[in-house]
């Protein structure tokens, strides 16, 4: 119970701390933009207008909304230690795997208001330009914000041991990385030789896939997303990150705080 | 004498070695040190800057792990995180979320402290008014002065009433006005029962304050002890001042072994053995002169430091 009073005192500190990041808001206002100029660019389409629109509007969703955990996220732990904030914070009877978590988990929340004010934003558009919206469009979005969450804690990971700069670079990799990794791993399914099978099996096993959460073509052309599909996408997302702070606090707790 | 028990903080060979040069060499900061602080007690850890005071406080702040050696603070692995409820700590230039104001601040490390939610208002203003701090309460803390942060830091290591108070040069960025307040905070800790372990290389409040110091000097441990043995043990010589003696009287003292220091007439200074003060003395009042001061001569414990530093100088 103690140790939820401390994650939750870090966890709102830390979203009271990101939330005055004028990135953040950079961000934010280009994705509102793109979102909007998704109207003006379906316009130069005479079929699929609504499809286009709402493509390009989860598309930007997709983009800013990974940029702001990204670029947020690689200085979570990395300017507490500059800044020598951890210090005091360390000396309290919070250990590190708390103090990880609840910088987590107050970005976590913060990446997830922007996503609910970009949700907005394309809802709006949405239904000025007449697109029909579903509970499809919110499950895509929520499995969105499940693909954040991943992405925190990998974001969390690297500001553990390194620089924002580097880990900016490894995070944005991996992203890029999680949604090609489905494609690589039958890509080497198909491959003749065992051991380049064997080899894309293990990279699969380690790397995120970051497509079990993509049901944006599903959402946007009126195909059905499944139950299973979505249970198993929580449970990925809670496994993977629970896995990613535990390796993240194994790191941590192991650094010398200078 | 002050009534001291049990060692609160104990460190016992310890040995800290950092990397440098991408990893493949070793710089040694730490060499064998062993100390302990002990309950009710203000603990002085001095040394020059560079000398691995702040090396030492991290470790038993468990925000470094030692090399080899071993540190506890009440009995406790300072790896451990769970007692720290019992402990407070002021790290050096002390630097706090500039967004947050001085009473959210110390909210949130109440809150990190385990204070229960229905003292932490009342804990809260406590602190701000032993810190001074009550008019800046609901201020931005990037307004704040440096002297002020300071006070910030001594007030959120106390939040929670520990009972083991670590301060890493309090006395940085204040006034001598913000300098006597915190000295007298840290006599007031000590009248409760707490135990004070102060890093400093301010001579001057070590002597003051400090019922017991250790010296570091370049990694290693030179003296510690308390403060009265460390710069009373060579005191052999004793001053004494002299007033309305003659030429030929202070010619007759100094031929008695005493050396003449300065002065004549109203204001004569004598250093003399103090196996040789009854001797002179006698001198002094049989010729109708009048003695002004009599003192020992102790080294004072910036020649006891300065000497520690000498040492490790000769060592290298």
């Amino acid at each position: 119970m103690k140790s939820l009073v401390r994650i939750h005192a870090l966890a709102s500190n830390t979203f009271r701390e990101a939330i005055r990041n004028k990135l953040l808001y950079a961000l934010l206002g280009f994705a509102i933009v793109m979102i909007g100029a998704g109207a003006l660019l379906a316009t130069l389409s005479y079929v699929e207008v609504e499809e286009i629109l709402q493509d390009m509007g989860m598309a930007a969703i997709r983009l800013f909304s990974a940029g702001i955990a990204i670029f947020v996220g690689v200085g979570l732990i990395h300017d507490e230690v500059e800044r020598r904030t951890i210090f005091t914070i360390l000396s309290k009877p919070v250990s590190r795997s708390e103090f990880l978590i609840g910088k987590w988990a107050g970005l976590t929340f913060t990446v997830w208001l922007q996503l609910v004010l970009m949700a907005l934003a394309f809802v709006l558009v949405s239904f000025l330009a007449g697109a029909p919206l579903s509970i499809d469009h919110a499950i895509a979005i929520g499995l969105l914000g499940l693909e954040l969450m991943v992405l925190v804690a990998i974001a969390t990971l690297f500001s553990c041991f390194t620089t924002p700069m580097l880990a900016s670079f490894y995070t944005f990799g991996l992203w890029l990385i999680g949604h090609l990794s489905r494609d690589l791993y039958l890509l080497g399914q198909q491959s003749d030789h065992a051991s380049v099978s064997r080899l894309a099996g293990a990279l699969y096993s380690v790397l995120p896939d970051f497509e079990v959460f993509n049901k944006t073509l599903e959402a946007v052309h009126g195909l059905p997303i499944h139950g299973y599909e979505v249970g198993f996408a929580t449970l990925y997302a809670v496994g993977y990150t629970g896995a990613i702070l535990i390796l993240s606090a194994a790191i941590f707790s192991r650094r010398d705080l200078k | 004498m002050r009534a001291q028990g049990r060692e609160v903080v104990r460190v016992e060979n310890l040995v800290k070695d950092f990397r440098v040069g991408f990893g493949i060499r070793k710089r040694r900061v730490l060499s064998d040190v062993s100390f302990s602080a002990l309950e009710g007690e203000i603990f002085g850890f001095v040394g020059p800057n560079g000398a691995g005071k702040t090396t030492t406080l991290k470790v038993l702040m468990g925000l470094i792990r030692p090399t080899s050696g071993s540190a506890s603070i009440l009995g406790r692995n300072v790896a451990e995180s769970e007692f720290r409820d019992q402990i407070g700590f002021l790290p050096e230039n002390p630097y706090f979320y500039p967004f947050l104001t001085a009473r959210e601040i110390l909210d949130f490390y109440a809150r990190l402290s385990g204070v229960d939610s229905s003292l932490r208002v009342r804990r809260v203003d406590e602190l701000l008014n032993l810190v001074h701090l009550e008019h800046a309460a609901d201020m931005r803390l990037k307004t704040f002065s440096k002297g002020m942060l300071q006070r910030v830091g001594v007030a959120q290591a106390l939040i929670h009433d520990p009972s083991v108070i670590f301060l890493d040069e309090p006395m940085s960025g204040l006034d001598p006005i913000g300098r006597r307040e915190i000295r007298e905070v840290i006599l007031a800790l000590r009248a409760t029962g707490k135990t004070v372990f102060m890093n400093t290389h301010i001579l001057s409040d070590v002597e003051m304050i400090c019922d017991r110091v250790a010296i570091i000097v370049k990694g290693a441990i030179r003296q510690q002890g308390r403060i009265a043995d460390l710069v009373g043990a060579e005191s052999r010589e004793v001053q004494i001042v002299v007033a309305g003696l003659s030429a030929d009287a202070a010619h007759e003292i100094e031929l008695g072994q005493a050396t003449l220091i300065s002065g004549s007439g109203d204001h004569v200074e004598f250093r003399a053995d103090d196996k040789r003060v009854q001797d002179i003395l006698r001198v002094v009042l049989r010729c109708g002169g009048r003695v002004l001061s009599l003192s020992p001569l102790r080294p004072s414990l910036e020649e006891v430091f300065m000497a520690a530093v000498a040492a490790a100088e000769e060592d290298r």
